[in-house]
């Protein structure tokens, strides 16, 4: 098993980051009732860590019990009827789901599993915990319909489900429905928790820690628990008894971005733009989402780029990611900003340099 | 570029001459040349005179002399290319020869007149002449074609045709002239012999040494010459084919205006071909065909040369006839030098008729139309030249043939009226009962359906669109007194009677179905009930449609005999429609009605009702008459993406309205905006103008990829909240404005490319990524199947995805064989990785010109990675969870896969049993994390409970059927079956299941 997963906190009492956060989550939930709560940050934080954790102690250990389901929905959408499928997790006490999979059609399956879960509500004998758990991941990527509706089923189905909404950015969350959440701020962890982290996965596994060597990889990993723990394990798959100087690996897409922004860097013409767009495509079709590769590209950009230039290259990426969201092909959108970068960037480099 | 041309026409020419110089049957040419060169001289416009010093003397003689003589020696030409052999060359010559005699006079006369055909002196010579003279120029000019094309025996005959009856009219003109023809003749086959339709080229040549040739190399003058109006048909009966770039002329104006003066216009060089019209010599395959065939070449200028000469012509009124003139040509029968006689006889009387068709046009034509129009004053001339006999229709006489046969054998097929008792079988089994004629409209399938119907005395009775032809209200059988749909019951099964009744001579009938594929909402069922009339039917069935690959007409497709019709050529059109219009009097040249038949894409019905309305308005019609009217009208044609890709980002694309633009952007709503966006970045803008470092073309490509994104945007709001209004926007932002940008030039960026567009790359690359995002997803399921971890789809590519990789893969490539697989297994089995998931995440991982992941694996290890796999993979979670039947499916899915582990605890029976075997499962898999194998058997069982199967279980069973190890729990549906690994599940999960 993955260290990632091996050591994972399965309660609120044992995580390590984020503890001020897990103990209010323990108050709040030891209350009778419980908001909507809408976890959001940064990925690599631990929302997911907590939101199990705090299913667990909401429901106790059954809720680690789930089952696996594609589940099918015949819609009826006025006129015709849909047919969808969703990968669901479940369990009796919670559903988790990842609405946005359903691409544009996702506001159906909103409704229709929150009306399932309304209409067999859990009549437990024991007098407590009258609802079930919706997850929902991924909720910035709910098309606007879909959080719209969500927001009236939110409230008319209160009494039977609560749901925890978790994402990334809650910008991407129409005010309607953050207001309706308790919303709960998930940081990336410092670089010191990280490594403390690290470190006491290394006691755990009986490695020994070169010093320096869990920060280097803290660095590195963008402040994501997750990646950290992760390229922490492939460095010791990599080569073991680790060394001071070790070569901590990137991930693969990573590299591959970093190859075409120095492309574009080195040179700014048609071929080159047809150049990159095959590399874009490539990267495209091994799902790496748009948005991360725009991200990136712009990052990879910016470290190389003149100062006065990046103020208006990154307003160039914000609006071309915006219209990506919009648009529908995201290749072309991502071509765009390519190629306007290139056409500022010669005329920078023209201008400057004749 | 232009020396070489001019080199060949040089070498042309002394061939010619070496083949004159070697007959020596030649008689002294000079003579008639010089007095022809003189009088043709005197009507060279100056532009000729100013012919460079090579030409001028012997080539202008030389060409003369070769193309007089050629226009006779047809036949000879023809009987060389069947024998090629020299000796009967002679004999050729002598066979004709008497014939000859009368050809030798034509040529002085052809000669002058086909100056006049393309002259303005023409009439100089000819004055006097009545319009027999303007007969014979037109007939005459036709002949040197055929001549310089060196065609088959048919043409030449008619040639020889018209040569007989052009020396008959001339002997009576020209008798002067005649020795001096004679000996030309002579010499002329012998001329011809050598170099076949050569001596055109040489005449092209000639044509063409007048422009100037040197004093131009500039690059091409576009729209800088004007461009000449000429008489209509002064270049009637040439052929022309357009090469590489002309020096001021657009492609399409050139052909515009060699249409527009009668001319045609191939694509490719054949021995039908008068001229090449090109001005560089680029050696393609254009040119080094026509050198071959010895077409002649000819530069812009010339061709300017010769419309603008023609242009003072009053000729115009003979050119007319020109048509009339040819068809009585064609019309007479071939005749042979022996039939010399009748042929004379004819030629006598040919000029008359010719006159008399000539008259048409002025006198005899309105007379005519008077009458006709007043005979059928409203009749449309759709109706009233619907083709009489099946031989009428124009093209596809073989699929009338075969519809004519079908029906003649149908009664015997199908009815066996005559050994009802001996059942004899049907002569061909094959046979359909019904016949389907699909093709486009206008090209007369219901026309042939009838008419070969009625030739077969049947009588037709037709049901079309606009007859309700429902499903009849009963059923088949009682058809008769069922509701107006009936009606076709009612013939089916009226057929019977008239059998009986042994009348069928009177009661013949056919059943026409026209339009089947325009059965829709009101006429439900009506396919299939049209197959059940067939089978039952006693009469032949037609059905006409114009889709034959409609989705509605599936099933009835496999019950009729199918027989698509093709579009007539437009030369078969145009032969039609100049017979109607002849009829009605109205004056259209070939080329107008050719360029009709194109315009209309094969719709004679169509191309008739333009012919009449435009027949209300002018009694000569012109190319220009046509062009203009159809250019709005046209009928829609379908063009490939590619090509309206090529247009808009054409050379001249910036000369296109915005509304064809938008015709072919909307071509092809979907791909053409994709193929853009594929090809855009090759295109080097031509309004970038100079552009030393590419800046300005990197800043409309950028304007152009944001308006591509643009384009996208809108197409969302169009598909996904159906805003249709914005399609033209889309149209406008995802084609229009990039391929506007960046039209131009188009450059290769890959090398090894081929200069065309590529196809739109987004729908491969969008599918591969589809298929990836699936191979993902079952990879996330599995992964959450083994209940390990908890993440996203996102998260496992982004982030787990390079350890997964290194894990699987790592060891394999460091450790020795064995403990790598046992140790690649392990870490596969406790994220239940299957197979598949491992080829997945290598697929997902590989990026071009990056090392593939599995690179430095042996090919034996992955076999022993492989092999241990499968030997585990019975007991594996996953393994199971494929084969569990979901309920409400009604088959597993493939795709997907649904793990199911653990059941929900809102089972319905048996809920507190298993809770407390659900207990002892927990705290054992605690215990025993890896034993796979029984919990998935016991997590299955418990699943089919909570299903409602009732589930027993059988403790003590456990210990028999771990013994065999073999599978011992069968789901009763679903056939899910659950193999035990062993008995390492003591306590209470091997269950055995009973039902």
């Amino acid at each position: 098993m993955l260290w990632v997963d091996k050591y994972r906190p399965r309660s609120l009492d044992k995580v390590i980051v984020h503890q001020d956060v897990a103990q209010n989550l323990k108050k709040l939930v030891s209350e009778q009732d419980c908001p909507h709560l809408l976890f959001y940050g940064p990925s690599g934080a631990g929302k997911k860590t907590l939101i199990m954790a705090l299913l667990r102690q909401m429901f106790g250990a059954s809720v680690e019990k789930v089952k696996v389901e594609n589940k099918n929905w015949k819609v009826d959408a006025g006129s015709r009827t849909l047919d969808l499928e969703l990968t669901t997790l479940s369990s009796t006490h919670h559903v988790e789901l990842n609405p946005s999979d359903a691409g544009f059609q996702d506001r159906y399956i909103v409704q229709e599993i929150i009306k399932e879960m309304a209409k067999n509500r859990p009549i437990d004998t024991k007098g407590k915990k009258g609802f079930k758990v919706l997850v929902l991941n991924e909720v910035d990527k709910l098309s606007r319909e879909a959080q719209h509706s969500l927001r009236r089923t939110m409230e008319k189905y209160s009494a039977s489900c609560r749901l925890i909404l978790c994402c990334n950015s809650s910008s991407k969350v129409t005010e309607a429905v953050r207001s309706r959440c308790l919303n709960v701020r998930i940081n990336a962890p410092k670089e010191e928790e990280i490594v403390d982290v690290l470190e006491f996965i290394g006691r755990k596994e009986g490695l020994q820690l070169p010093s320096g060597f869990a920060a280097r990889i803290a660095e590195k990993s963008n402040r994501s628990l997750r990646r950290a723990i992760l390229s922490f394990e492939t460095c010791r798959v990599q080569q073991y008894p680790f060394t001071n100087n070790q070569l901590i690996p990137a991930m693969d897409w990573e590299v591959y971005v970093l190859e075409i922004a120095s492309d574009i860097m080195k040179e700014q013409s048609p071929k080159r733009l047809f150049q990159v767009r095959g590399k874009v495509y490539e990267l495209l079709s091994n799902c790496i989402p748009p948005e991360i590769i725009l991200k990136r590209l712009l990052f990879e950009l910016l470290k190389k780029l003149d100062s006065e230039l990046k103020h208006e290259v990154c307003h160039w990426a914000a609006y071309y990611e915006h219209r990506m969201r919009l648009g529908q092909k995201a290749i072309f959108h991502i071509e765009a900003f390519v190629a306007k970068f290139m056409s500022i960037y010669k005329g920078f480099l023209i201008s400057t340099f004749g | 570029m232009s020396s070489d041309i001019r080199k060949w026409f040089m070498k042309h020419n002394d061939n010619k001459g070496n083949g004159n110089a070697s007959k020596d049957k030649l008689e002294n040419p000079e003579k008639p040349d010089k007095q022809e060169k003189s009088g043709r001289e005197g009507q060279e416009s100056s532009g000729r005179r100013k012919c460079s010093p090579y030409f001028d003397k012997q080539k202008i003689k030389n060409e003369k002399e070769i193309e007089e003589p050629k226009s006779e020696t047809k036949t000879p030409i023809r009987k060389k290319l069947q024998k090629v052999e020299d000796a009967e060359d002679d004999d050729d010559f002598e066979m004709p020869s008497s014939k000859r005699k009368g050809l030798v006079e034509v040529t002085p006369n052809k000669r002058s007149k086909s100056g006049v055909g393309r002259g303005a002196a023409k009439k100089g010579i000819d004055l006097d002449e009545s319009d027999e003279d303007d007969v014979k120029v037109k007939a005459t000019k036709s002949t040197p074609k055929s001549a310089g094309r060196g065609r088959g025996g048919k043409a030449v005959s008619v040639a020889t045709k018209d040569e007989s009856d052009d020396d008959d009219a001339e002997d009576k003109d020209t008798k002067s002239q005649k020795p001096g023809g004679r000996g030309r003749g002579g010499r002329g086959t012998s001329a011809a012999a050598p170099g076949g339709g050569r001596g055109r080229g040489g005449g092209g040549g000639g044509r063409g040494g007048f422009m100037n040739f040197g004093e131009r190399k500039d690059p091409p003058h576009k729209g800088e010459k004007e461009v000449p109006e000429g008489a209509p048909n002064c270049l009637a009966n040439l052929t022309f084919v357009i090469s590489g770039t002309l020096d001021s002329l657009e492609r399409e104006e050139a052909e515009d205006l060699i249409k527009r003066h009668g001319g045609r216009i191939t694509g490719s060089v054949s021995k039908k071909t008068n001229y090449l019209l090109c001005d560089e010599d680029i050696g393609g395959r254009k040119s080094s065909k026509a050198k071959e065939l010895g077409t002649g070449f000819l530069t812009e200028d010339g061709l300017f040369d010769m419309i603008r000469a023609s242009k003072p012509s009053p000729a115009t009124a003979q050119n007319e006839t020109k048509k009339s003139i040819e068809k009585t040509v064609a019309s007479t029968p071939k005749s042979s030098p022996q039939q010399l006689a009748i042929s004379k006889e004819q030629a006598r009387i040919s000029p008359v008729k010719n006159s008399i068709n000539k008259g048409r046009g002025q006198s005899a034509s309105p007379a005519k139309k008077k009458s006709q129009s007043t005979e059928h004053p409203s009749l449309s001339w759709t109706e009233k030249y619907k083709p009489k006999v099946p031989t009428d229709i124009i093209g596809n006489q073989s699929l009338v043939k075969q519809l004519h046969e079908w029906l003649v054998q149908w009664n015997e097929q199908f009815l066996n009226t005559g050994h009802k008792g001996k059942g004899k079988k049907p002569i061909n089994a094959g046979a359909k009962k019904a016949v389907l004629l699909s093709g486009t409209p206008g090209i007369g399938k219901t026309t042939s359906a009838k008419l070969v119907s009625q030739m077969l005395g049947y009588v037709t009775v037709e049901v079309n669109a606009s007859d309700s032809r429902g499903k009849a209200d009963g059923k088949i059988e009682k058809g008769i007194g069922g509701s107006t749909a009936n009606s076709i019951k009612e013939l089916v099964s009226n057929e019977a009677l008239s059998v009986k009744m042994d009348r069928p001579k009177h009661q013949k009938t056919v059943l026409v179905m026209d339009e089947v594929d325009g059965m829709s909402a009101g006429d439900r069922g009506g396919v299939a009930d049209l197959i059940a009339s067939i089978k039952i039917s006693k009469i032949p069935i037609i059905c006409i449609c114009n889709d034959r690959y409609s989705q509605k007409l599936k099933s009835l497709v496999n019950h009729c005999l199918l027989l698509n019709y093709r579009k007539p050529t437009k030369q078969q059109m145009a032969k039609r429609l100049a017979q109607i219009a002849n009829a009605e009097g109205l004056k259209a040249d070939e080329i107008a009605l050719e360029e009709l038949a194109e315009r209309v894409n094969g719709d004679m019905r169509m191309a008739l009702n333009q012919l009449q309305y435009m027949s209300l308005s002018k009694s000569v019609i012109k190319y220009d008459d046509i062009r203009q009217r159809l250019l709005s009208s046209s009928k829609d044609e379908d063009i490939s993406p590619f090509t309206a890709v090529d247009k808009l980002f054409g050379f001249n694309a910036g000369k296109l309205g915005i509304d064809e633009r938008v015709n072919l952007s909307m071509s092809d709503p979907d791909l053409v905006p994709l193929i853009i966006q594929e090809n855009y970045v090759n295109y080097k803008p031509s309004s970038a103008g100079r552009d030393d470092n590419g800046l300005k073309r990197m800043s409309l490509i950028a304007r152009a990829a944001e308006s591509i994104a643009d384009g996208d945007i809108i197409n969302v709001q169009i598909r996904r909240y159906r805003q249709w209004q914005l399609s033209q926007s889309s149209s406008l932002s995802s084609c229009i404005i990039p391929a506007a940008l960046l039209h131009g030039q188009r450059e290769i960026l890959e090398q090894g490319e081929r200069n065309f567009n590529r196809f739109g790359g987004w729908l491969g690359r969008n599918s591969t990524m589809g298929k990836n995002y699936r191979l993902l997803d079952d990879l996330h399921v599995h992964l959450l199947a083994a209940r390990e971890s908890n993440l996203g789809r996102t998260t496992l590519r982004l982030d787990y995805l390079t350890l997964l990789l290194k894990n699987l893969t790592d060891p394999l490539r460091m450790l020795p064989k064995d403990e790598a697989v046992e140790k690649v297994v392990e870490f596969m089995d406790s994220y239940s990785i299957s197979q598949e998931d491992f080829d997945a995440i290598v697929e997902i991982s590989k990026f071009q010109g990056h090392p593939n992941p599995l690179e430095g694996i042996l090919p034996a290890v992955k076999a022993a990675l492989t092999k241990a796999y499968n030997k585990g993979s019975k007991s594996r979670v996953i393994r199971t969870a494929d084969l569990i039947t979901l309920p409400g499916l009604k088959k597993a899915p493939k795709k997907r896969i649904a793990a199911m582990l653990e059941p929900a605890d809102d089972g319905l029976e048996g809920k507190a049993d298993e809770a407390e075997n659900e207990e002892g499962n927990s705290s054992d898999e605690e215990l025993d994390d890896k034993n796979d194998g029984g919990k998935a058997v016991q997590l299955d069982l418990q699943n089919l409970s909570s299903k409602g199967i009732q589930v027993q279980m059988d403790l003590k069973g456990a210990e028999k059927t771990s013994g065999k190890k073999t599978g011992s729990g069968r789901g009763k549906r679903g056939a899910s079956e659950v193999v035990e690994k062993g008995a390492g599940r003591g306590s209470g999960s091997a269950a055995k299941r009973k039902k």
